[in-house]
């Protein structure tokens, strides 16, 4: 009964966001639209919440429901405030590929999850960085295309202050999922921060856009220089992203979730 | 900007005399680990801890009183600085995330300058004192001339700068210790990681150890060496009755699955017992439409494992299943006769006396027969510290979200 009633809410919320994107030009129709997905998606979690006698929060496939659900509630509020349609969007198909996961791996609502990782603070944690993550990556494509202004001698401010926003933006998120996480190993294990190669990285990554941060601050008029700062703090978000494994460091790592037989 | 020509030195100070002190301390700290190896482990504990913070933080005020017209609190308290500092510890950093941080036994250049355990080193401490002094007076100077679109900068610098200082000040009254509760008796000590023992304020009787376990996965191995055979992937499925699945280049059937098991002749029979095993009874389609049957399993602490040989190079095999969910039913005894039932759990701690007690581990090789439950106690009395600079923090993050670079924006035009 639950996976029929689940049926209905990917379709109501697919449909109304596939509308969304269609009536983009009226910009309240299209919000109501966005809008009532979110909705249809709270009503399901609150149904199955009442329906297990639980919150459904233990397994991955409840997980990414809540995926599914906090990313266009972040996605909506980000662009309410900043006016990004297309962080609106990105957050819409970001959600609409976990409900897409969960309607082909129904058994995966009772798939492995180690016990560490069966909390509350799991959703707000990877949540939160797959925002940072996206602001990030954004701006990044800002300063390559800021760097390519620049050898053109067109570089505008008005890039170089998109450039900051976004960073703005993606370290708040940065800052939160690095604090959600210490807060959550406190929580599970006893400690904030350990000092993984994964933590260590994340920690490099938040130096990186620090460094930008407080350069642009001062100096401002050194756009080389800041357009090249934010492209190598990049690289190294990359490295804390998919290089960890493959650093010598990464042997003791908690954060590669590789199982050994 | 016009670029200057100024020397080293040389009133005002700015990003060279920035980066200089920040890696000349970097580098005093590897030479004195260099040349005084072996050094005791130093921990500095209560009061002591409290004592130096108190003068760490009266010297940042005397420092403001007396010095805020001078040219080094401009430089101190100036971007420059900050730059350098930060450039500076993520460099150390950076090491740290390349070089594994474990104990190593033998004399390398590695261990010479303590590159492998960077958080307890010369270098590392220099840098953060240097970081905490120069984020204390930044806060200051901010805090003093207090402007109300400040309130958001302040959060986010001074939240940090109270998780830095707790956190190394307290690290040396953090106590972390372990507890081995066996059922039905009651441990009052514990121990530390060089096997100490410390007698608690508190008892815990262990009623009952509980695992709930996923269903184990099937695996290919190697019958030479044992190794997991990847050649594709996945390399491992989890089981289920009347699975079919396609394993490498073999079609893998389900006909029977027990999660809990015993054999007997030549085949498996449900049942309860201590030490039973989850066994199933397998057809497997080979790539030349052969078909091999037969039973495999895991096995547990007093049973055998048994599993499928596919041809002279390859096994089929039965991983041990892993745990979903243990936990621990336990009675707490106070010194003041007081008690309480608790369930402990993994990421659901409990709280009593000052100190926090989380489910560890148990004896994996008993699987979910162990009788034997770890636990983790922790005493940290600056917790609340360090919550309140993330609390801080968050705040802080929260209100550059909102904000975004709007007061730069501000900046800017009020510069043209």
């Amino acid at each position: 009964m639950i996976w029929n009633y689940f049926l209905v809410t990917a379709s109501v919320s697919t449909a109304s966001w596939g509308i969304a994107a269609l009536v983009h030009k009226k910009e309240w129709l299209r919000n109501s639209f966005v809008l009532i997905g979110i909705l249809s998606m709270a009503l399901f979690i609150g149904f199955l919440w009442v329906q297990l006698e639980r919150p459904p929060l233990r397994t991955l496939g409840e997980t990414r429901l809540w995926y599914a659900f906090f990313l266009p509630i972040i996605g909506f509020i980000t662009y309410w405030r900043w006016r990004y349609n297309w962080m609106l969007y990105y957050s819409l198909i970001l959600s609409l590929l976990f409900l897409l996961i969960n309607y082909m791996h129904p058994e995966n609502f009772s798939k492995t999850l180690m016990p560490a990782l069966q909390s509350p603070w799991f959703v707000p944690h990877v949540v939160v960085y797959m925002f940072a993550y996206a602001f990030l990556a954004a701006s990044s494509l800002v300063a390559i295309r800021g760097l390519y202004l620049l050898y053109k001698n067109k570089l505008t401010s008005k890039v170089m202050l998109m450039a900051d926003n976004l960073v703005y933006l993606g370290f708040a998120f940065l800052t939160l999922g690095l604090l959600f996480g210490a807060l959550w190993a406190k929580e599970a294990w006893g400690h904030y921060w350990t000092w993984d190669p994964k933590e260590t990285w994340a920690f490099i990554t938040w130096m990186g856009y620090l460094i930008y941060i407080h350069f642009r601050y001062q100096q401002a008029s050194k756009l080389k220089a800041s357009l090249w700062i934010l492209a190598l703090a990049f690289v190294v978000l990359l490295v804390c992203w998919f290089g960890v494994n493959y650093l010598p460091s990464a042997q003791f790592s908690v954060h590669t979730y590789s199982q050994a037989p | 900007m016009k670029k200057t020509t100024k020397s080293l030195w040389v009133s005002p100070w700015g990003y060279a005399e920035s980066f200089l002190i920040s890696f000349g301390l970097i580098l005093i700290g590897f030479l004195l680990e260099f040349t005084m190896p072996n050094r005791i482990p130093l921990r500095i504990i209560y009061p002591l801890n409290l004592v130096l913070g108190i003068g760490f933080v009266i010297l940042i005020g005397l420092f403001y009183i007396f010095l805020r017209k001078g040219q080094l609190f401009k430089f101190l308290s100036g971007i420059p600085a900050s730059i350098g500092a930060l450039t500076a510890l993520t460099l150390l950093v950076m090491l740290m995330g390349i070089s594994p941080q474990v104990p190593m036994v033998e004399k390398n250049i590695i261990t010479a300058f303590k590159l492998n355990n960077l958080t307890s080193s010369w270098p590392f401490l220099f840098i953060n004192l240097y970081f905490l002094l120069i984020l204390g007076l930044v806060i200051l100077r901010k805090l003093i001339k207090f402007k109300k679109h400040n309130w958001g900068f302040i959060c986010s610098h001074l939240g940090l700068w109270i998780i830095i200082f707790a956190v190394g000040l307290g690290a040396g009254d953090l106590q972390r210790l372990r507890m081995d509760l066996h059922e039905n008796k009651t441990e009052w000590k514990a121990y530390d990681d060089k096997d100490n023992y410390y007698e608690m304020p508190l008892a815990i009787r262990l009623n009952h150890f509980q695992i709930d376990e996923f269903h184990p996965k099937l695996a290919v191995v190697e019958n030479s060496s044992g190794k997991l055979y990847e050649a594709s992937k996945p390399s491992m499925i989890m089981i289920e009755k009347d699975l079919q699945c396609k394993l490498h280049r073999w079609t893998v059937k389900v006909d029977e699955f027990y999660a809990s098991s015993g054999r007997s002749g030549d085949q498996y029979y449900h049942l309860f017992d201590y030490g039973a095993a989850p066994a199933a009874f397998v057809n497997v389609l080979t790539p030349a439409s052969d078909t091999i049957s037969g039973w495999i399993s895991c096995g547990s602490f007093n049973r055998p494992h048994e599993s499928l040989k596919l041809d002279k190079d390859y096994s089929l095999l039965m991983t041990v299943p892993e745990p979903r969910k243990f936990s621990s039913e336990v009675t707490i005894y106070l010194p003041d006769g007081s008690k309480s039932n608790q369930t402990l759990e993994v990421n659901k701690s409990y709280t009593v006396n000052g100190w926090k007690i989380y489910q560890l581990s148990y004896d994996e090789k008993m699987g979910k027969y162990s009788d034997l439950s770890i636990v983790e106690v922790v005493k940290d009395p600056w917790q609340i510290f360090v919550y309140i600079g993330v609390f801080l923090m968050m705040i802080g993050s929260v209100y550059m979200f909102w904000q975004g670079n709007k007061l730069k924006n501000r900046k800017i035009m009020a510069n043209i």
